[in-house]
């Protein structure tokens, strides 16, 4: 048990979507589902909000991983297309993290509908397990405001 | 503004917070966070007590900032910010911590619980200390409507909408109103299509308020909710309202082709009438086949008719659009249980058409000239089918349309023997009692599974191989005519709709609605409503339904004359944007443009197009698009508080 507790607990920040991800989250805290307190959670109204500066900043603050999360391709997004910007920027942005030396497998782009309540418990379950895995990000980079 | 003053209220929601978060910890933790006047707890911070509270608050200690410590936004976020406005704070100066939903209810460990709660009311009072106040706007509104496609669904809409007081354009693509039911013989065992449609269209005939365009497309859609612009092109009908309909201008005409109308059954000239009960009740050319012979022109002592009419453009200003242009049936591939290759294999909208009074055989089952001793049904054509150019969804409304057909055939022809080879009834609802009827007048149900049934053309004649499901054994069944139930797709000018009125396309290429439950009949963008089966297969009932569903909610948006704009949109900082136009590409609602102030190019939201997804903000290089309520700065501070960091700025 004490070793239990000197065990690294990898801290997640998550951008979620108003209409589809953060309303499954929502739907996990109502459905009483469980799972472990280590993700924080920023509401934006579409996936497509997301800046990966943003993502590179909670990085460099110590985040030891990011999950962005919107509506599923191709048609449950609110905003039409919003999700499809974010792939498009985060497939792209998934490749700089290497160059930066960041494992890709610290961050995620998930799409988990309004219903998907229990694709978000697994989501961070899975997470949590490989960020453990991989253990404490240590950065090696600094980014510039 | 001035220095933020906030205000951090936990609320303990009974147990369901307090029972995992040691509330008392995480007010003494919010006290200390920079720019936090005051802390407090209450049991439950949404009753009246609780609200007054902060009411109070806010008075008591100049506050101009509020962090509410609760539930999920989506539950109560409306309910404080009613709150904080009564206590004269602007209402977007709210920001709300989810401790429930994301906390308490997820997690046992009181310890952790309460530590992540402490963080996330760290991230809330973070982006609290830059909120901004933010105003709705409101812009005035045309009070007319267009409704696109002269279906069953769009001239309901457009009576619902005229009876109310509005004024509609009902804008048809093809020659006449009516659409596709006005073709079928029976929606159900006492009504015919026709009747039902022509009751409606005198309707239309004494509505002052309605003005019908056929020959018309949308061809283009600028503006915005409550101010659309719509550019409609009228192509030439060459038949003018002194048509008698004399019908000897048909007789002169040169051109034949297959009259869709009756959906192929018979052949029609280049001038002609759709339909006994078109509207209007003219003739009219069809400009994409006539060869300009001049005969007709010729022949018709009315002057009717002028060939020379060219076609026009009309430019309307409306408040909102209803698009209502219905779908296409299926068409089956040459060879699909012999079709096209047998003159007695008809679909299932031919055989409905036949049953019609107005068809060429004058509402008599007649095929290939008799009246058939034996007609089976073959159904799920094109629908529930994973063949090239099928569909996987069922199209709902083929099984009760076959089994009413079935019904009226056993009723008028009781010597005719009436065969449904199925792969499941799909009667639903009240439609159940037709399928009931249909076996009590001895109409044959023959189930078929994954083997479908092989259609044999032979000297003898027409039968049906099928693989019966119920007794597990091949049969052969000798039949003189096949009707095959075809289903319904995405019309085959859905492309052009979408690029012009920014509809979004569904999974199964027919328009999407906004949010089935939260926002059905709207489109995503505001100010277009749907109805009818451009969302996707309907029966004629539920179309008609959807009309009226669309209408009230065009109305509901008319009524007022004015549109109140959100206020958490795109806002451009003209000192610093450079005009390279990578929001105008991303943006998904057309809604940024550029323009030149005194030289320079800046980007132009319109604000009532924008919708407050934020993706330009996003895409922006410079920092010039901000996404009110969402602002870099914002979202940055929160990003930060998550690790205990700050922003300056």
């Amino acid at each position: 048990m004490a070793e239990q507790k000197s065990e690294f607990e990898p801290k997640i920040v998550v951008y979620a979507c108003n209409w589809c991800t953060y309303a499954a989250t929502d739907l996990a805290g109502t459905s009483r589902m469980s799972y472990p307190p280590n993700v924080r959670i920023i509401r934006v109204m579409c996936s497509g909000r997301v800046d990966p500066q943003l993502v590179l900043q909670a990085f460099a603050d110590g985040a030891d991983g990011v999950i962005v999360a919107g509506c599923h391709p191709p048609a449950d997004c609110h905003y039409i297309e919003g999700n499809y910007k974010a792939y498009r920027r985060f497939e792209l942005f998934r490749k700089l993290l290497g160059a930066m030396g960041i494992e890709q497998e610290r961050f995620r782009l998930e799409w988990i509908s309004a219903a998907e309540a229990s694709r978000w418990v697994q989501v961070v379950n899975e997470m949590v397990a490989q960020l453990k895995k991989l253990g404490p990000l240590k950065p090696n980079m600094e980014v510039r405001e | 503004m001035s220095e933020p003053r906030i205000g951090v209220y936990v609320c303990h929601c009974g147990f369901n917070i307090a029972g995992t978060v040691d509330v008392k910890k995480v007010v003494e933790f919010a006290k200390n966070l920079p720019n936090v006047v005051v802390a407090k707890e209450y049991v439950f911070m949404c009753s009246e007590p609780g609200q007054d509270l902060i009411k109070e608050d806010i008075k008591a200690n100049n506050l101009n900032r509020i962090v509410v410590a609760a539930c999920s936004p989506s539950l109560h976020e409306v309910t404080f910010r009613t709150a904080i406005k009564e206590a004269g704070l602007n209402k977007y100066l709210l920001e709300m911590a989810n401790i429930r939903e994301h906390c308490s209810w997820v997690h046992h460990d009181k310890e952790k619980a309460t530590e992540k709660a402490k963080e996330i009311v760290r991230m809330a009072v973070a982006k609290a200390r830059y909120l901004e106040p933010l105003e709705e706007l409101e812009v005035g509104a045309e009070t007319s409507a267009l409704v696109l496609g002269g279906g069953i669904a769009g001239i309901r809409a457009a009576l619902e909408l005229a009876n109310y007081g509005f004024h509609v354009y009902l804008v048809e693509k093809s020659p006449t109103i009516g659409g596709k039911a006005a073709l079928i013989g029976y929606i159900d065992p006492q009504t015919k299509g026709a009747e039902v449609v022509s009751k409606m269209i005198d309707k239309i005939k004494e509505c002052p308020r309605i003005q019908v365009l056929t020959n018309a497309e949308l061809i283009q859609l600028g503006g915005f909710v409550g101010n659309y612009n719509a550019k409609i092109r009228i192509n030439p009908r060459f038949v003018n309202e002194r048509c008698t309909l004399c019908g000897e201008c048909e007789e002169v005409c040169p051109v034949e082709v297959a009259n869709e109308y009756n959906f192929g059954l018979s052949r029609r000239k280049a001038i002609f009438l759709p339909f006994a009960n078109a509207y209007p009740p003219y003739y009219a050319i069809d400009y994409r086949v006539c060869v300009k012979c001049g005969e007709c022109e010729k022949v018709c002592r009315f002057r009717a008719i002028n060939l020379k009419e060219e076609a026009k453009i009309l430019e309307l200003k409306v408040g909102t659009l209803i698009v209502a242009t219905g779908y296409d049936p299926y068409r089956p591939f040459k060879g699909e249980y012999g079709y096209g290759l047998h003159p007695n294999i008809l679909t299932l909208f031919q055989l409905e058409r036949l049953l019609d009074p107005d068809s060429p055989t004058k509402g008599e089952l007649i095929i290939g000239g008799k009246i058939p001793k034996n007609i089976a049904f073959i159904q799920c054509v094109g629908s529930r089918n994973t063949t090239p150019g099928a569909k996987e969804y069922c199209s709902r409304m083929c099984c009760t349309t076959a089994i009413n057909s079935a019904i009226k055939i056993k009723e008028r022809y009781p010597n005719t023997n009436v065969y449904i080879l199925y792969k499941d009834i799909m009667t639903y609802g009240s439609d159940e009692t037709l399928y009931e009827e249909a076996g009590k007048k001895l109409v044959n149900f023959i189930k078929f599974e994954e083997k479908i049934p092989k259609v044999l053309i032979t000297p003898e004649g027409l039968f049906i191989e099928v693989f019966e499901y119920t007794i597990q054994e091949n049969i052969r069944i000798p039949v003189d005519a096949i009707v095959l139930s075809i289903g319904m797709l995405p019309p085959r000018d859905i492309e052009e709709l979408i690029a012009v009125t920014r509809v979004s396309c569904g999974g199964e290429g027919f328009v999407r609605e906004a949010h089935l439950k939260l926002a059905p009949v709207e489109a995503p963008t505001k100010g277009i409503f749907l109805a009818g089966c451009i969302t996707g297969p309907k029966n004629i009932l539920e179309s008609i339904r959807m009309g009226s569903a669309a209408a009230a909610k065009a109305m509901a948006l008319l009524s007022k004359g004015k549109i109140t704009i959100e206020p958490m949109i795109a806002q451009v900082n003209e000192e610093k944007c450079s005009g390279c136009a990578i929001c105008v590409g991303v943006c998904p609602y057309s809604a940024i443009s550029i323009k030149t102030v005194n030289g320079d190019r800046i980007a132009h939201v319109e604000k009532a197009l924008c919708m407050g997804c934020g993706t330009c903000s996003a895409a922006c290089p410079s920092g010039a698009m901000q996404h009110l309520g969402f602002k870099d700065l914002q979202l940055l501070a929160q990003t930060r508080a998550v690790f205990g960091g700050e922003v300056h700025g």
